[in-house]
């Protein structure tokens, strides 16, 4: 049942386009969400189902009742995780009081890009969190944290029980630091002598590595978003390059998660905010 | 005056004294004088695809080829580059326009069909920090090539998303100072698609 | 003796002939038999020749003819002659009647012909040159890019240089697409074969050319 009411205005909308010659194709390119901007105007219902703006003075500009049959097609419907009730839960949380919408300029969302980078001559993968950021005029993409699996291989999280057996004690300093040599005996807990807050800067890293020439960029393999943006939820856009009325980007994960759980999340993806 | 008012002060000179004075003074365009942007940053994008149905086509003398080819490349801002992938190799090979074009010119197949889809879309026009707009024109278009039997014997779907620059500029004609809107097609990105 | 003979004949002749002539008298009774034999031999092969269409006389000379037989009485001894002449004459007026009419025809003619080039040559001053309008459809109309040059070097024709000023409005907000040139204009208009804009205003030189176009966006 859930599925035809999924479908259905699916199918309606590829109905609605004249048939020509090489229809099939032209209404899937109708439907499919050609750019993260298109996204963001389905998302919002700043668009028309045709692809036409609608406009600030326009009476169905962000209307909740068209966002609630135009926001389940932004999912992916191959997917029981993005086709089921928590999806149905988001949409009626995001339409609810229809204050929810997705701002190009607002913040917490963030692109992945996943790319092969050669490190001391062997092919590895690193994952670049890119983050708008205002400047000037206007607004640029900026390198937010970068995921390096050999970095953090460096820096494991390590038992609780272990790292509080790791600490110079508070009188040290009356010793002339005689003990410190401690800290530098194990290079694989060096850390645990740093501060609790303490969390390693993966980013100058990152740089560190490409200024000594040891990584070097290759090519992106792949791009996909991550929005924080929506209250109490997280979810992630990918690119779906296939047949049919349900292409583009599309909503490929959805998480439930509350605002306060948010920070740490975040902290992954912007460490310096 | 404070220090800070005076830096303002002084930023607001400067921008007052280069090109950034129509930006600043500008801070909402309407939305019909938008849509006249993006219209005009569309059909940039239209000529391009004409002139590339131009080059590829095997019928046009070789020498109205070699002009068409500047008139696109006048298109492009000079750094401009072209991305292009295919279902098969998912990495992206660079080519400058000119050579990009020139390729286009040479392939070798007997007759070329490069058709374009009716749709488009056009994105937001997003401004750089220094305050020239960008935006994305996504575009269709499909390929085939024949053989000198005729036989088709390459055919592909490709998703072409052509950056677009668009800046206000001032230049003075006949005693007039006429405004217009310097459109630049930027980097474009070549990806085949499933679609056929 | 004899040459003096002839000199007596031929003034005799003359007097006969100024006497006969003025006063149209019948002087077939003068003439002997073998004289008049002669005359109709010679009339009836004169008049069947006009007759027959077999003379290269004028129509003028032929009625000279016809008038000297005239002057002989055939109708006694030759009404046949008599009636040949009445043919002749007929026929004479006829083609008389016909040649002016074909010389009022060929006149004629000859003033249509004049008139029509008269009118040809105002409707030439007057008639409006091909527009800048018409220059660019014909040029987005173009078969080939050889017509599509042909058009445009015409076009060209009307600019004061090719590198004329051609200015493309967007809309009454003074949004402005980038200048370009009359001969950058035409050639876009070749490439892309779409006429997308009209013609807003237009100013010339002192030589009636084009200094500079601006179109704007339909």
């Amino acid at each position: 049942m859930r599925f035809l009411r999924i479908i259905l205005p699916i199918v309606l909308l590829a109905l609605c386009f004249k048939v020509e010659a090489q229809l099939m194709d032209e209404r899937e390119l109708y439907a499919m969400t050609k750019q993260m901007g298109q996204f963001i105007h389905r998302f919002n219902y700043e668009e028309d189902t045709y692809g036409k703006r609608i406009y600030q003075d326009d009476a169905d500009f962000r209307s909740a009742e068209k966002r609630k049959t135009s926001l389940p097609l932004l999912f992916d419907l191959n997917s029981p995780r993005t086709n089921g009730a928590l999806r149905d839960y988001f949409v009626e949380d995001v339409t609810k009081k229809n204050n929810q919408f997705f701002e190009f300029l607002g913040g917490n969302w963030f692109s992945e890009v996943s790319a092969k980078f050669k490190w001391k001559g062997k092919d590895v993968d690193i994952s670049l969190i890119m983050s708008i950021e205002q400047e000037g005029l206007g607004s640029k993409w900026v390198i937010s944290n970068v995921f390096f699996s050999e970095f953090q291989k460096y820096f494991p999280q390590g038992e609780l029980a272990e790292r509080e057996k790791h600490f110079l004690h508070p009188m040290s300093h009356e010793l002339d630091f005689m003990n410190i040599y401690k800290v530098f005996t194990d290079p694989q807990i060096v850390e645990y002598y740093a501060s609790t807050d303490y969390t390693p800067d993966y980013l100058t890293l990152f740089f560190y590595e490409i200024k000594r020439g040891n990584l070097k960029f290759d090519h992106v393999e792949k791009v996909k978003f991550h929005v924080f943006q929506i209250n109490n939820w997280y979810f992630e856009v990918s690119w779906f390059d296939r047949s049919g009325y349900n292409s583009g980007w599309l909503i490929s994960n959805l998480v439930y998660i509350k605002e306060e759980e948010k920070d740490l999340l975040l902290k992954l993806y912007q460490p310096k905010k | 005056m404070n220090m800070k008012k005076l830096l303002f002060a002084i930023a607001l000179a400067f921008f007052a004294l280069t090109g950034y004075q129509a930006f600043a003074q500008e801070p909402e365009i309407s939305p019909e004088r938008k849509q006249a942007i993006d219209s005009l940053a569309l059909e940039k994008v239209r000529d391009l695809s004409k002139y590339i149905k131009l080059i590829g086509a095997k019928t046009t003398p070789w020498s109205e080829a070699n002009r068409v080819i500047d008139r696109a490349e006048e298109l492009f801002a000079p750094d401009a580059e072209i991305g292009v992938s295919s279902l098969a190799k998912t990495t992206v090979d660079y080519y400058k326009v000119r050579q990009y074009l020139e390729r286009l010119m040479r392939l070798n197949y007997d007759r070329v069909e490069i058709d374009w889809y009716k749709i488009q879309y056009v994105s937001d026009l997003q401004r750089q920090p220094n305050g020239t707009y960008v935006g994305v024109i996504t575009i269709f278009q499909t390929f085939k090539g024949y053989d000198a039997e005729g036989k088709l014997v390459y055919q592909d779907t490709t998703k072409k998303d052509i950056t677009v620059y668009v800046k206000r500029k001032e230049t003075q004609i006949g005693g007039r100072l006429i405004s217009f809107w310097d459109v630049l097609l930027g980097d474009m990105r070549v990806k085949e698609t499933t679609l056929k | 003796m004899l040459k003096q003979l002839k000199n007596v004949i031929m003034i005799a002749m003359i007097a006969l002939v100024t006497i006969c002539g003025s006063t149209s008298c019948n002087s077939s009774k003068k003439l002997s038999k073998k004289e008049y034999k002669a005359k109709v031999e010679q009339a009836d092969k004169d008049l069947n020749a006009i007759l027959n269409n077999e003379t290269e006389w004028t129509l003028e000379e032929q009625q000279a003819r016809i008038e000297e037989m005239k002057q002989i009485d055939f109708s006694k001894k030759n009404p046949e002659i008599m009636e040949m002449i009445e043919r002749a004459e007929a026929k004479l007026a006829n083609d008389f009647a016909e040649r002016d009419r074909i010389a009022q025809e060929r006149l004629a003619e000859e003033q249509r012909k004049a008139e029509e080039q008269r009118l040809r040559e105002i409707e030439e001053q007057n008639k409006p040159k091909t527009s800048l309008t018409d220059y660019f459809n014909m040029i987005i109309n173009a078969k080939d890019a050889t017509a599509a040059n042909k058009a445009i070097n015409q076009a060209l024709d009307l600019f004061e240089s090719p590198d004329a000023v051609v200015l493309i409005r967007l809309n009454n907000y003074g949004d402005y697409d980038k200048p370009t040139t009359a001969a950058n204009y035409l050639n876009y208009l070749k490439d892309q074969k779409k006429l997308t804009v009209g013609i807003d205003n237009i100013k010339y030189n002192a030589e009636n050319k084009i200094t500079e176009l601006e179109l704007i966006k339909k």
